[in-house]
């Protein structure tokens, strides 16, 4: 368990390394130099090698990457220069905290649409209802989430006025009014996932109800509804909490054509801005951010499979 | 002297001209038994021979509309085939028990086997959490599991095949079951230990004065185990009758060939019955083992033998000698 969980570990400092290492290369291929936006339009030559001087820019490229890492992980993530407001601040007190809300209400969408749909289906195979179940999983998946955010935001917003269009209330300063704005988007972003939370659902339990275990839980005189829900679904959490992780980097990118459809203030609007402006150092943030939570949750993710799976448990 | 209690009490399960098809495929075909109280029966024969669906549609899993049934199943007189699911249910895990074959596969892996011994003590004998717990404990020790307080909190991935059984065996026994079910409950274990468990569920059958139904493809352990054998050849029974009495003088050409399948210890005489069994959708219309029996004739391949009585046996045969 220990020698595992180490392992693990190290494996997820790895990735996390070659991301900051793409992070630190994506700033020094981008084009256009620094120093000179620095300086504005009029600068002696002298000025300019003092300020590159004064950056460090002059030393080694690994000196340079140490400097860059040392200062990211403590926080020191520089100021940008068009809104002058600290980087560190603006990701991760800022902008973070609205994707994660964002992605958890569109994976809690997903999941209360998706298993109950992916249930029916699995119970009425080849009927109506498997193939309304099945419509559903491929027209959620075949709608740009762009598309089917401006569908809504037409219909329920403009149209019959229901929901708020556009902007975001921080649910934890109002919750009521949070969440009465972050319903389009959730079911935006949430409808992608809820077509894979139903197929997964649907095949996974089709297979389990074939075990034997199945037919041994109905022998012993379980009524329908404990079978499915309680033996056979126990089950099926294993593959869904699998792919539900595995499909997290899907979920990220629909995150950020979400925000910049509804106007919120996330991580995906925050680099989409900062690409628009060429602010490369936010960018950079965007990306570490990024890849952090990606790693983050799959160690999570990780982890909560082995909880499930008593088969991977080992006792102490 | 057990026997003749047996013959004059009124039967337990009563199964007649019972059918189930699969399409249009007839898996069980007009089967016939008789199992009296504290009377245990082997069902023997070939993989395929409709044994183990027989069990299955006895303990209601084979169910319409899934599969097609016709003629009738009786337990205590109530007849089964169209009972409502509710109330088969309580008979369910209840009155009549299953024991799979496969003991790690019908083990639900994410549950401990304390909860799934538990569970029919709870739902049919409505225990609480507590009791059913204690009861968990008295049926393991009865069904030969060491240390079971430590043992209740195990999942079955920690328990060897063996263990497993026994874990099966208590569970389909928990609720002191008038029938019990069993499905080939050693075929999946190591020799070693076949005995063993073949032994523990006859003395617990025995101490519960349960009856039995044992699904067993070996003639020669039927026999031993069991008062009555039924040999099955596709999806019907060619001969029913007292198990000594049948192994020592089969009265149809299906059973003798199977007795002498059966390697003996100084005997050359190993002679296997020749073809195979037919595919469902190619049955032949008469006798269904005539294409591979010594002794077919223009009738056998024409028209089904009905089931015979002699000597208190039931035979399905033309030519029974």
């Amino acid at each position: 368990m220990l020698g595992s969980a180490a392992a693990k570990l190290g494996q997820t400092l790895l990735v996390l390394l070659i991301v900051s290492v793409a992070s630190f290369a994506f700033l020094k291929l981008a084009p256009g130099d620094p120093v000179s936006i620095m300086l504005g339009s009029d600068f002696s030559q002298g000025a300019y090698d003092q300020l590159v001087h004064d950056l460090g820019l002059d030393r080694p490229m690994a000196v340079q990457y140490w400097h860059w890492l040392a200062a990211f992980v403590k926080g020191d993530w520089g100021t940008s220069y068009i809104t002058s407001q600290d980087i560190f601040e603006l990701a991760v007190m800022q902008a973070l905290p609205v994707t994660l809300t964002l992605a958890a209400l569109s994976l809690l969408v997903a999941l209360v649409i998706g298993i109950p749909a992916g249930v029916l289906a699995a119970l009425h195979r080849n009927s109506w209802v498997d193939v309304a179940a099945t419509a559903l999983a491929i027209g959620g998946n075949a709608f740009p989430s762009f598309y089917l955010g401006i569908i809504l935001i037409w219909v329920f917003g403009v149209g019959l006025g229901w929901f708020p269009t556009l902007g975001f209330v921080a649910p934890w300063e109002d919750f009521w009014q949070g969440l009465w704005h972050l319903v389009l988007p959730a079911i935006t972003l949430g409808a992608w996932y809820v077509g894979l939370i139903a197929r997964i659902t649907r095949s996974s339990l089709l297979e389990v109800l074939g075990q034997p275990y199945i037919q041994a839980a109905r022998a012993r005189g379980e009524p329908g509804w404990r079978v499915v829900w309680v033996h056979g679904m126990r089950n099926v959490l294993m593959p869904l909490v699998t792919v539900i992780g595995l499909q997290l980097g899907g979920m990220l990118r629909g995150a950020v054509m979400t925000e910049v459809v509804f106007a919120l203030p996330g991580l995906g609007m925050m680099v989409t801005t900062a690409v628009l402006n060429r602010e490369y150092i936010v960018v950079q943030a965007g990306i570490m951010l990024t890849g952090l939570l990606f790693v983050v949750v799959n160690l999570a993710v990780d982890q909560t499979y082995q909880f499930l799976d008593p088969r991977l448990r080992r006792r102490t | 002297m057990q026997t003749a209690t047996i013959q004059t009490a009124a039967p337990l399960l009563e199964v007649s001209d019972f059918s189930l098809h699969r399409g249009a495929a007839a898996v069980l075909d007009r089967v016939g038994l008789t199992l009296r109280p504290g009377e245990t029966l082997g069902l023997i024969g070939e993989s395929g021979a409709g044994k183990s669906t027989l069990a299955m549609a006895v303990i209601g899993l084979l169910r319409e509309p899934e599969v097609g049934l016709s003629g009738s199943l009786r337990f205590h007189g109530e007849e089964l085939t169209g009972l409502a699911e509710a109330r088969y249910r309580k008979l369910r895990g209840n009155r009549i028990g299953l024991i799979f074959q496969d003991a790690t596969a019908a083990l639900n892996p994410c549950y401990t086997v304390g909860a799934q011994i538990a569970e029919p003590l709870r739902r049919h004998l409505g225990l609480s959490k507590w009791d059913a717990r204690e009861r968990a404990v008295e049926l393991m020790t009865s069904v030969g599991i060491p240390e079971p307080r430590l043992r209740l909190n195990a999942y079955p991935h920690e328990l060897s095949g063996g263990m497993q059984q026994r874990v099966m065996i208590a569970i389909a026994l928990a609720c002191n079951p008038e029938l019990l079910l069993a499905d080939e409950p050693t075929s999946a274990l190591d020799v070693t230990i076949q005995a063993q468990i073949m032994e523990l569920i006859l003395e617990r059958v025995r101490a519960l004065n349960s009856s039995a139904i044992f699904v067993l493809h070996d003639l020669a352990l039927g026999a031993q185990v069991c008062d009555r054998i039924a040999v099955m050849y596709a999806g019907q029974i060619v001969e029913e009758g007292p198990s000594a009495e049948v192994l020592a003088r089969p009265l149809h050409p299906y059973t003798r060939g199977l007795k002498s399948c059966v390697v003996e210890l100084g005997s050359e005489d190993l002679q296997p019955i020749p073809g195979q069994v037919p595919p469902l959708n190619a049955m032949p219309e008469g006798c269904r083992f005539a294409p591979r029996c010594p002794k077919a004739q223009d009738v056998c391949r024409r028209e089904r033998p009905a089931p015979e009585t002699r000597d208190g046996r039931q035979v399905a045969c033309w030519f029974i000698d």
